[in-house]
């Protein structure tokens, strides 16, 4: 391991966390520009062109705001609560690859911070942590909403974590590696996952809207029902940090997406020009954030028991399904004839179809249904 | 609308009501004061009576309990006013008690609807209702002295018994309190009263308590702690200041009970200060949402105690004026129930901008968008105006009908919506009757009991419209009914369109200061949330004796503990929601 070893590290680590700090940035004002259009209004538009000092006016805002610590909170834990929530959503954003290897100064450079053999399995283990944050910040503020939230919280993302684990899997049978790179890598030449197995990819993007709580599942922090709840007590820069939370997740989540599912860095021309890797990358998130605004912007929240549902009685079930379905799928073409690999989309839209027929089960109850 | 004023006609028995004395010879005397109706009641046997009247004679939604101070005669009289539900005019039966410790047995037992309004009667009045199961004070704190609403109850700044006051006018000289009063001397203390000794009753205690009144329900023998938790008064969902308080199980609501009061100005006490016309712009604030709703409701009342009937044109310019502001309401109303559900906004914002729309109208006609101070007795203010008149038509005629549809697709069928909606807080149709909800909470639940319909005022006996009933009772229910009312209003705002005369609007020459009749008089619309009733009892002074507002809002809120006991923590706020409150009008 030579100095330049870590200096390349260091650097990529600070690119890393910079892009996560700007991005978060933007991406509020990003959602809050979509949410406006959605809405037939202009959102920020004041601070600067087209509001794009907004967020700096908010940090600044927010720093100086002054911070309030409830008296019988339990102080140690109350600090550490944000930390606890932000930190590992930087490190999850570790193993992302950003573009194929490139020659830079006679050094090959992997354009990932941390290109782990056990890559998926690492994103999965660091996720889970994040949880502890909201559930210590809602135990140690001392109120009755914010440990309501933190205890939903708690169990609506140790029910998701499993399909969300499951659909995890569904890239790792089909690139038979942990590694992101290599997922990415194999969908260079099979194609996007999303085509091979696209209800995958829709659970995937289902159960990371639950893990990450966002709406519909925004239930640890619905507003109106618990004003906020965790977060309720919190303010100044330390309401900020679960902000900042939030909102990392989204893109590192929408990265991890963008890999696992819709080719990460891939598209036209990347073997030529590595440099567009990351800008297709970019481009992907970009979309899959718009997607996550635009549910947010059309559905009302689910509640709490039904999504508890949905997840236990619908998700898991079809994601249970799916990897068979997978691994199926693998086994034949292996065995039988290349083509059979095309057995497993068929399968996996039927497993949706019978899903959908399940969540309206679900949700619907029967004795009141009618027209 | 009637054209004779009540006193006119001598006491016989009103067509179409029961003959009460016939029924309980000797229990029941008519009121036979002039200008009064109805019966007076002895308080012993109002029980007997009121069960009668339920069960035998089909008055089964008690709409109004309130109190009135006759000082001079040294009485207490609380009034009750009864209608049923299938339609047609109501019956009003009165208790009298004396002043100084007065006494009356209360009707929870047999209209439960009437827990809030004696509980408002015992606040205000002092009216002791024997036998009520949780008599606190509702609107003013526990440690407050005395009961406002009695004629020798002076506030501290107390001048005169009516406007205007004598220190500013005629001159118009206007000065602070405080500023005439050297510190300390504002405030006076009954006598034997020293602040520094005096420890109020905990106001919170007492709701705690009346809030453990559920049974503690094990099924599996295992004791589980429930814990209390307050939601407001500051609170995102609560749509102003209101609170409840609720006790829960996990996240399973075992009991529910509302606080009000945080926005209580004592509205009634003003109006009792102020002369009619005075109330006038008083009543826009009470459901500020719906302004010419309220005005309407008090024109009708104080019209009736007049015996003055509108001229054609200003009658069709009230009902258009009503009916905007039913869609207006209740495009709010679906907005912020949408929001309640979680949607961020975007349906509330794609309502609000209709809602604008109608404001604009009234703005153009009344000269202000909410606060529209619009109707006087006779008629209204001003005529609309040609260009307002463009506007309506448009809307009534092109872009509410396609917007409703639009909003129809955009909402309805949404399943999350759906999920949430039906089933969740059932009100069933006895229920719904029992609590005396009126509204779309009354008619969501199946009970076709609409005021236009059932006991026509104004000229509503002259279009055609349907009543949107539900069938569960439930939040989905009375979304959906909000939804086609608005689109019945339209239908009634077309056709008032198509027949609206030319003509005067208000009949004889504007009067600022005028003196009713003796007498009393109960008129009530249709309001966007319910039966809006005013109570109005006048001495021939230029000032109401008594001014009493039926505020649907209020009295809806009988329903919300009942409704939500047994749901979700997150479904209260979309029960609350769908009852659609305003709290202007609830602590008034």
């Amino acid at each position: 391991m030579d100095a330049a070893l870590i200096w390349e590290w260091v650097i990529k680590a600070l690119f890393l966390i910079f892009f996560l700090l700007g991005g978060f940035a933007y991406l509020t004002w990003y959602e809050r520009k979509a949410l406006a259009r959605i809405q037939v209004r202009y959102g920020p538009n004041r601070a600067g062109p087209y509001g794009l000092l907004q967020p700096i006016a908010d940090a600044v805002k927010l720093i100086f705001k002054e911070e309030l610590t409830p008296s019988m909170a339990d102080k140690v834990i109350f600090i550490l609560a944000p930390i606890v929530t932000v930190v590992p959503v930087m490190l999850m954003a570790a193993t992302v690859p950003w573009g194929p290897p490139i020659q830079l100064f006679g050094r090959t450079i992997n354009m990932s911070v941390a290109d782990l053999n056990v890559g998926v399995l690492y994103i999965t283990s660091i996720a889970s942590i994040a949880v502890y944050g909201i559930v210590l910040a809602g135990w140690s503020s001392n109120n009755k909403y914010a440990i309501l939230g933190g205890l939903r919280a708690s169990a609506q993302m140790v029910s998701y974590e499993l399909a969300l684990g499951l659909a995890f899997v569904l890239p790792i049978l089909l690139a038979g590696s942990m590694r992101l790179m290599d997922i990415v890598t194999k969908q260079a030449e099979m194609g996007w996952f999303v085509l091979i197995q696209p209800v995958g990819a829709l659970i995937f993007l289902i159960a990371t809207l639950a893990e990450i709580g966002r709406a519909p599942f925004d239930m640890p922090d619905a507003e109106q029902e618990l004003s906020s709840s965790y977060h309720s007590e919190y303010s100044g820069m330390k309401f900020a940090l679960f902000f900042m939370a939030e909102y990392e997740k989204m893109i590192v989540i929408c990265a991890i997406a963008a890999t696992l599912f819709f080719g990460g860095f891939l598209g036209p021309g990347v073997d030529k020009w590595p440099w567009l890797g990351p800008i297709y990358l970019l481009a992907k998130i970009i979309v899959l954030l718009f997607l996550m605004i635009w549910v947010r912007a059309t559905f009302p929240r689910i509640r709490y028991d039904r999504l508890m549902a949905l997840g236990w009685k619908v998700l898991l079930p079809t994601a249970l399904g799916l990897v068979f379905v997978t691994a199926l799928g693998i086994l034949l073409a292996e065995a039988v004839n290349p083509a059979m690999l095309w057995i497993i989309p068929l399968l996996s839209l039927v497993a949706g179809v019978l899903a959908v027929g399940v969540i309206e089960r679900a949700l619907r109850r029967k004795e009141y249904a009618r027209r | 609308m009637t054209t004779a004023a009540p006193h006119d006609v001598p006491h016989t028995v009103q067509a179409g009501t029961p003959d009460l004395a016939a029924r309980f010879p000797g229990l029941v005397a008519p009121d036979e004061r002039s200008g009064y109706s109805g019966w007076i009641v002895t308080a012993d046997h109002l029980v007997q009576v009121a069960t009668a009247l339920r069960d035998e004679f089909g008055y089964d939604l008690l709409s109004s309990v309130t109190g009135v101070d006759y000082l001079p005669e040294g009485k207490m009289e609380v009034v009750y006013h009864a209608f049923k539900t299938t339609g047609g005019p109501g019956i009003c039966f009165k208790v009298q008690t004396g002043r100084d410790d007065p006494q009356v047995p209360s009707l929870v037992s047999v209209y439960p609807g009437a827990e809030l309004q004696e509980r408002e009667a015992w606040d205000l009045l002092g009216i002791k209702f024997t036998g009520h199961p949780d008599l606190r004070r509702i609107l003013m704190w526990e440690g407050f002295n005395g009961h406002p609403l009695r004629k020798d109850w002076q506030e501290p700044y107390y001048e005169d018994e009516a406007k205007p006051f004598k220190s500013r006018s005629p001159e118009g000289h206007v000065y602070r309190f405080e500023d005439r009063n050297p510190f300390g001397d504002n405030v006076r203390y009954p006598e034997d009263f020293d602040p520094e000794k005096w420890t109020p009753e905990n106001p919170e205690d007492l709701l705690y308590k009346s809030l453990k009144t559920y049974q503690a329900e094990s099924p599996d023998g295992i004791e589980t702690d429930h814990i209390v938790v307050n939601m407001g008064p500051q609170h995102p969902s609560t749509h102003g200041v209101f609170r409840f308080v609720v006790a829960l199980d996990g996240e399973k609501i075992v009991n529910l009970k509302p606080v009000m009061g945080y926005l209580h100005r004592n509205h009634e006490k003003i109006g009792e200060r102020n002369t009619y016309l005075m109330n006038m712009p008083y009543t826009d604030r009470l459901d500020y949402l719906s302004p010419m709703s309220n005005n309407f409701a008090y024109a009708l009342t104080v019209e009736k105690l007049m015996g003055i009937t509108p001229p054609e044109r200003a009658e069709y310019i009230r009902v258009i004026m009503a009916e905007l502001t039913r869609i207006a309401n209740h495009c709010m109303c679906i907005g912020s129930l949408l929001n309640d559900l979680g949607a961020f906004f975007t349906p509330m914002i794609y309502l609000l901008e209709e809602r604008d729309l109608i404001l604009d109208v009234f703005e153009a006609t009344a000269g202000s968008r909410m606060m529209v101070n619009y109707f006087r007795f006779g008629g209204v203010a001003r005529d609309i105006p040609e260009d307002a008149l463009e506007k309506i038509k448009g809307l009534a005629f092109e872009r509410l009908p396609r917007i409703l549809d639009e909003m129809d697709r955009l909402m309805s069928e949404n399943e999350i919506l759906r999920a949430r909606g039906i089933g969740q807080g059932v009100l069933t149709a006895e229920d719904a009757i029992r609590y005396s909800a009126t509204g779309p909470l009354l008619r969501g639940s199946g009970v076709p009991y609409d005021i236009r319909r059932a006991d026509p005022y104004s000229i509503y006996d002259r279009f055609e419209f349907d009543i949107p009933v539900g069938k569960n009772g439930d939040i989905y229910d009375r979304y959906i009914i909000r939804l086609e009312e608005m689109r019945q209003s339209v239908r009634i705002i077309q056709q008032a369109l198509k027949q609206m005369p030319e003509g005067p609007v208000m009949v004889g020459k504007p009067q600022y200061q005028f003196r009713p009749p003796v007498g009393e008089s109960y008129g009530r619309v249709e309001g966007p949330k319910g039966e809006l009733g005013f109570y109005i009892v006048s001495n021939g002074k230029p000032t109401p004796w008594r001014y009493h507002v039926r505020a649907p809002s209020f009295i809806n809120l009988t329903a919300f503990g009942p409704m939500c006991v047994g749901q979700k923590v997150a479904d209260t706020v979309a029960i609350l929601g769908s009852i659609d409150i305003v709290l202007g009008e609830v602590d008034r």
